[in-house]
């Protein structure tokens, strides 16, 4: 044994190379097998088997450079981003073919991107230096949304969350993500020593509810309403308020931090469903579609038809009808890929994101003695579950539905591009930065 | 020419095909994965103990949440040589060394600039310590917590 210590993460073996570059290889044999399929419904179409073209180009670009620069690094991470947007790609081409080409433009972008977040020397450091001036970023950025916003599509009325220039959009509250995990896994591993306090003569627990905890939970919560009651935002800002008491919990380890934070979010919940129309519409047509099924629950109802459609096996890519429900390619594209590939395809989509989500996990255990970098891969691994449980149950009416992208797979450029640099983020801590 | 309906159902088992070699290939990877740590942890021998950071606000001693594994001969200080590296402007490179000798764990300073402490008191000639001491390097505690 050498002086190194247990911060060192294990090493990836052999077998984690080989079996992460066959499940690649299976993930272009899906996409090639399905893009085939749709051509001999659809028919040829050049810009598709570009798409898919430009696909297997990043997968072996990525794998490669991640092989070659980041040998240490988990090996099931990559494979499974890749799997998961690649299929998102096939099902926006089916479904909206210019769209289709639009997310491979930022398949691109977002692998570059996320080679740049594994190349930039001392990344998490400087986040966690540089926490109070990233959380003013972050601050600011929502500010000039809640300002300047628009909304790509138009029409009036709708959510204003996008920043746009020259023909370009961009969904800040996906960038602030990565900041509100950032900061608030610095600020609570600072806070660490007073969460985790001690007394060693006699070793009684001490705990408090100090400002210390109280303080940044009410600040949380009120910035959480200021996305929801001026941006009509539902899913981002439960998602964040999710995120925060989750780490908040793990870091203090107090039962009474997680039932607080579900009777916060039950409590805004209830006044939201009485103070804002469109809560109270998201729940009303959850408890009973029914009563308005070509109306306001048309969404909802449609999307449910898809997954009956889809059955075990599902009715094949390319024919199914999930146009029936609208704007199917961004929030509701889990019921489209019901529909074509049934439950099966369901069940994978579960176990890739579920997987994902474990890794994510598991490197936060492993960086033993480190709380600011279990608490940043524990926070990721958070975000990505906690939003695909909030769109996925939504689609099949199991919760009220919060209008999120479903990482990986929805049609959005914003939302690709942040699940990329997340995972760039959690691969440096799989390597065992410090 | 084959009709499209054949070969619509042929792509669509294959397809299924490949969907369920996935869902294998990701549970055997994370389940080998499970294992190769489970016989990690059952096979490597037990420690001897470890080093707990810990921090002194007012008058209550309260964990930092950083530990450091002892060794049979563990070196302390600033230079990235030492089995545990501390960041402490007031550490020397070569700071302190705490061995393993005849069954017990002896604390030895190694020339430092400011000195080690043992509960407070400087260390001048090597120290048998025992768990729950406090050792002081640089403006930094670590609390002895050996296995027994």
């Amino acid at each position: 044994m050498t002086g190194v210590t247990w911060h060192v993460l294990p090493i990836p073996e052999a077998w984690q190379h080989r079996l992460a570059r066959a499940l690649l290889v299976l993930a272009g044999l899906f996409l090639v097998i399905n893009t085939l399929a749709l051509t001999a419904v659809q028919g040829f179409r050049a810009s598709l088997w570009v798409s898919i073209a430009v696909w297997i180009v990043c997968a072996v670009t990525g794998m490669l450079w991640l092989e070659r620069r980041m040998p240490k690094a988990d090996t099931l991470l990559f494979p499974l981003a890749m799997f998961m947007s690649g299929w998102g790609i096939v099902i926006i081409s089916r479904l909206l073919p210019a769209f289709g080409e639009r997310q491979t433009l930022w398949l691109i972008i977002s692998l570059i991107a996320l080679l740049a977040t594994t190349s930039i020397p001392n990344l998490l450091s400087i986040l966690r230096q540089f926490r109070y001036l990233l959380l003013v970023f972050g601050l600011v950025l929502l500010l000039t949304t809640i300002l300047f916003g628009t909304n790509p599509s138009g029409t009036a009325g709708a959510p204003a969350l996008w920043l746009g220039a020259a023909g370009i959009y961009f969904q800040p509250s996906e960038l602030l993500k990565i900041v509100l995990v950032a900061f608030v896994a610095s600020y609570l591993a600072e806070q660490y020593p007073i969460f985790r306090s001690t007394d060693l003569l006699n070793g009684d627990k001490k705990y408090y509810l100090s400002p210390r905890i109280v303080g940044p939970i009410l600040l949380m919560w009120g910035l959480c309403l200021v996305v929801l009651i001026w941006q009509r935002d539902l899913g981002t800002a439960i998602l964040f308020f999710i995120v925060f008491i989750l780490l908040l919990y793990i870091a203090s380890g107090l039962n009474r931090v997680a039932y607080g934070g579900a009777f916060l979010i039950l409590a805004a919940g209830i006044s939201a469903y009485f103070l804002f129309d469109v809560v109270k519409l998201r729940v009303d047509i959850w408890w009973n579609p029914w009563l308005d099924p070509d109306g306001r629950a048309y969404q909802i109802v449609q999307s449910l038809m898809t997954f009956s459609a889809g059955g075990v096996f599902g009715e094949g890519i390319g024919q199914g009808f999930p146009a029936y429900v609208p704007v199917i390619h961004s929030d509701f594209i889990f019921s489209a890929l019901a529909e074509e590939w049934g439950l099966l395809g369901v069940v994978t989509i579960i176990v890739l994101i579920a997987a994902l989500v474990s890794r994510a996990f598991i490197i936060a255990v492993r960086q033993r003695g480190r709380p600011y970098h279990t608490l940043l891969a524990v926070g990721f691994g958070i975000l990505f579950a906690v939003q695909s449980i909030l769109i996925m149950g939504g689609v099949v009416k199991l919760i009220p539905l919060t209008g999120v992208t479903l990482p990986f797979f929805s049609y959005g450029g914003s939302s690709l591009l942040v699940s990329f640099i997340i995972l760039g983020l959690l691969l440096r801590l799989s390597s065992g930065e410090s | 020419m084959i009709p499209s309906e054949t070969v619509l159902i042929f792509l669509r088992v294959l397809a299924g095909i490949l969907l369920l070699a996935t869902l294998g290939l990701v549970l055997i990877f994370l389940w080998r994965d499970f294992r190769g740590a489970a016989e990690t942890i059952t096979s490597t021998r037990r420690p001897y103990g470890k080093l707990t950071a810990i921090e002194t606000i007012g008058n209550t001693s309260v964990l930092t949440g950083e530990s450091h594994p002892l060794l049979a001969l563990t070196s302390i200080g600033r230079s990235p040589s030492n089995a545990i590296q501390i960041e402490d402007s007031f550490a020397s490179a070569e700071h302190a060394l705490v061995a393993l000798r005849d069954g017990q764990w002896w604390l030895e300073d190694r020339g430092s600039r400011n000195g080690t402490l043992l509960n407070d008191l400087p260390v001048t000639q090597p120290v048998i310590i025992t768990n729950g001491d406090i050792i002081g390097i640089g403006q930094k505690h670590f609390r002895v917590e050996l296995e027994n």
